[in-house]
């Protein structure tokens, strides 16, 4: 108790001192999280020896001392598996590192010399930086916050375009048996609630990102609990509130709505009380080539869900008060990951197109007068870039391995800078191809611009 | 809006692939379905008339110009036939005097055009810091010139060989895939932060010194020059830091061009700055006048030295890395409050 106490102190210090930050990495499943905090810690630890990080301001002027994994606040949650992650990347042939399937932790603390001798205190400092690792389906889940099943159903059955629906014939098939006010037994409901949960994963399988509730894919430890068994209910409304309320307690509505509202009590409301209020700063990961490559009803999907992730997170001004008893996030990074898969030409389109992407919520950032940056990223480089002659110009190339093990040499094409119309899927499409990591060996990992986000995220706590 | 390019696939070894046959050089046929904007034509901007009335009026002297150039031209030619005569005809004398006549008119000759090339170093140094600044704002669309193409014009305008230390942790730290903002704050910080920091330091130095010297000097006339000729050698050293050497004319167009700037200077600046350096100046004034002097005197040196760095730095400043003369101001105070110190005893 005595320690939790001293621990708490040190924190709130901290946080007063404004020695602390804690970074939010936000994206959806296959954004390249994983990959971006183990390059982040890898390039922290790496700095000053072998990093190349010279556009991070401290270390580009050599005060970053460097970093260290300390023992993070909360001991009931998985450390961030960063040796794993650095061990599937060193391995021959080298791997990727495996997806998140839960929560985990990490804190580092970095020492830099600061840029005026302060006295007293001497000329190091340190600088405590909390992350957080989690599997992106989960995240989709704090949208569901501001729903009660009712508006949930509708919103959920309102978006689904030609192609989203047809994934999920079978559940509505299975469904159009029932009707609200009807008593179903607790074995069919969860077959019903089955056959949603099968529509959810093979919508994931086809590209579709916005895909509620996230449990539903990832269940984690709630396996087979009848907390995970409801599904929106289709064909009904807002207008139809009045006569739905009215029904019995074991009305096929009446189940579902206690349950989402379980679901919503006492699975999503801890996750997000407990990892995702506190923020100061974030950077939201999004994997612009993979919407791409899946198609215009994919990347609309994509965008949506990222419009609607966005609200869940409080934006503002950080002043000392709300520092130590409400943080805000004050600054924002987006980023297209895997920028490593197009040529180093194409990034200036790449970032216009993240940039569409997420017009919406720039725009509410914008207005709560957040700064925000767009850049292209790649956490962990893969290729490398070439010039090539052909037809007698020189042009562009990327060099790697494919997924396979295969040396490619390849132009990828060119990334547009704002969505085509559907017709130019229709003739052409893109594919990107994917790559596995180049072999590396103990030394810092090669990215491409990891040092301009971490100067944009903390650039200003490193003076 | 065209449609983005297909990827494309490379055998291994680097070979060319097969192009398309093209059928017909520059011709371009496009779709009628293809997506087309109204022509649009850029406005003619207006701002060189602005300029012309703005810049100090132009005239060139070619009555002058044709009279001296004829008579050196003639004087020449003479002197060049005098000797070929005086060989002949043994006259010695005349031929020596024409030989030194020529040797003169060489001198000077080599003189002008070591100015004109100066001048036109000068000018194509303004060139290239317009460019960098035009370009290398923020992130530029891809239209734009190479940035490394950019860095490396910007190396030789600045006589760095190839394999100089700097410039080979610029290109260690360079990657193809930075942008021009992110290019500029490499070559700031590899290139361009050194000599920032020896022109600080030269800058504090000089005006240190001017302040100590009017202070101590009995003379106004003296001062002056004192001034004068202090100010024109650190403009010369400014420049060198920065790889330019200036001729007689080139340093004269710079001195204006510094000066001008320090003229137009904003007035908020102006405002800041004036009203410090005059509460200096009187607190230094109650200790003595020649101080008082003295201190104005390593002021105007001071701001001088910073204005023209910033004149000639090829990159301007970016937010907090511009030298402020509230820094150096306590500098040069306290090198007079030394003197005052040391002068007290006795």
């Amino acid at each position: 108790m005595a320690r939790h106490l001293t621990h708490e102190l040190r924190n709130l210090l901290d946080r007063g001192r404004d020695r602390q930050l804690r970074l939010a990495v936000t994206g959806l499943s296959r954004a390249g999280k994983t990959a971006f905090l183990t390059s982040l810690v890898n390039q922290l630890r790496h700095a000053g020896i072998d990093a190349r990080l010279d556009l991070l301001k401290s270390a580009r002027e050599e005060r970053l001392l460097g970093a260290q994994r300390i023992s993070q606040p909360d001991l009931g949650i998985p450390r961030f598996p960063y040796d794993e992650a650095i061990a599937a990347l060193e391995s021959t042939p080298p791997r990727w590192p495996e997806p998140t399937r839960g929560i985990s932790e990490l804190r580092l603390q970095l020492r830099y010399k600061t840029r005026r001798a302060r006295g007293l205190l001497g000329d190091t400092a340190t600088l405590t930086l909390d992350l957080i690792d989690y599997p992106g389906e989960w995240l989709l889940d704090l949208p569901l916050l501001e729903h009660d099943f009712l508006s949930w159903s509708e919103s959920q059955l309102r978006r689904t375009g030609p192609e989203r629906r047809q994934h999920a014939e079978a559940w509505r098939a299975a469904l159009d048996r029932h009707r609200p006010d009807e008593e179903v037994d607790e074995s069919r409901l969860a077959e019903l609630a089955e056959h949603y949960a099968a529509s959810l994963r093979s919508a994931r399988e086809a590209g579709f990102s916005h895909l509620q509730p996230g449990r539903f894919l990832l269940p984690g430890d709630l396996q087979g609990a009848p907390v995970l068994q409801f599904f929106p209910l289709p064909g009904v409304g807002e207008s139809d509130r009045q006569t739905l309320e009215t029904l019995p307690a074991d009305s096929l509505y009446q189940t579902l709505k206690k349950r989402f509202r379980f679901y919503q009590q006492h699975v999503v409301k801890p996750f997000y009380r407990e990892h995702f209020r506190r923020f100061d700063r974030q950077i939201v990961l999004v994997d612009v080539l993979g919407a791409l490559n899946a198609g215009p009803e994919r990347f609309e999907d994509l965008s949506d869900a990222l419009a609607t992730l966005m609200r869940s997170f409080d934006y503002g001004k950080r002043s000392l008060m709300n520092r130590l008893f409400s943080p805000r996030i004050d600054r924002l990074a987006i980023a297209a990951t895997k920028a490593d898969h197009v040529t180093p030409d194409q990034h200036a389109n790449l970032v216009a197109l993240l940039e569409s992407l997420l017009a919406e919520p720039i725009k509410d950032l914008r207005y709560a007068d957040v700064p925000v940056r767009a850049f292209s990223l790649a956490s962990i480089r893969a290729t490398e870039t070439r010039e090539i002659e052909s037809d007698g110009k020189r042009q562009p190339a990327l060099r790697g391995h494919g997924l396979d093990g295969e040396p490619v040499l390849i132009y990828p094409g060119d990334v547009p800078d704002r969505l085509p119309e559907n017709a130019f899927w229709q003739r052409q499409g893109f594919d990107f191809t994917a790559f596995r990591p180049a072999p590396c060996r103990s030394q810092a990992l090669p990215h491409i611009r990891m040092d301009a986000a971490l100067e944009w995220l903390m650039g200003d706590k490193l003076r | 809006m065209s449609d983005p390019r297909p990827g494309q696939r490379f055998s291994l070894d680097d070979a060319p692939a097969p192009g398309e046959p093209t059928t017909l050089q520059g011709a371009r046929h496009y779709l009628p379905t293809q997506a087309s904007d109204p022509y649009h034509q850029d406005e003619i901007p207006d701002s060189p008339a602005i300029d012309a009335a703005i810049a100090p009026p132009r005239k060139r002297r070619w009555g002058l110009m044709i009279v001296l150039g004829g008579a050196l031209g003639l004087g020449t030619l003479e002197a060049a036939q005098t000797l070929y005569l005086s060989t002949l005809g043994g006259d010695w004398l005349a031929g020596a005097w024409s030989l030194i006549g020529l040797t003169a008119v060489g001198l000077g000759a080599r003189a002008l055009f070591g100015e004109l090339w100066r001048l036109r170093k000068l000018r194509r140094h303004a060139r290239l810091r317009r460019q960098l600044d035009e370009e290398w704002v923020d992130d530029a669309p891809a239209t734009h010139t190479d940035p490394l193409t950019l860095a490396g014009e910007l190396r030789e305008q600045m006589g760095l060989p190839r394999d100089h230390p700097q410039w080979q942790s610029f290109l260690d730290a360079h990657q193809s895939h930075h942008t021009a903002q992110e290019t500029r704050q490499l070559i700031a910080h590899y290139l361009l932060h050194p000599r920032d920091r020896a022109a600080r330091r030269l800058v504090t130095r000089m005006s240190g010194e001017t302040a100590v010297m009017v202070a101590v000097s009995p003379l106004t006339l003296v001062d002056m020059s004192l001034m004068a000729w202090r100010n024109i050698a650190m403009l010369d050293r400014i420049a060198a830091l920065y790889g330019l050497q200036l001729g007689y004319a080139s340093r004269l167009r710079l001195f204006r061009e510094v000066l001008r700037n320090m003229a137009f200077a904003g007035a908020s600046e102006m405002v800041s700055d004036a009203g410090m350096d005059l509460l200096s100046m009187n607190l230094a004034a109650k200790l003595s006048t020649r101080a008082g002097q003295g201190l104005g005197a390593g002021l105007l040196t001071a701001r001088l030295g910073l204005r023209a760095m910033r004149t000639i730095r090829p990159i301007a400043f970016e937010g907090d890395e511009q030298p402020r003369l509230a820094d150096l101001r306590r500098e040069v105070w306290q090198q007079l409050r030394r003197l005052d110190d040391r002068a007290e005893p006795r």
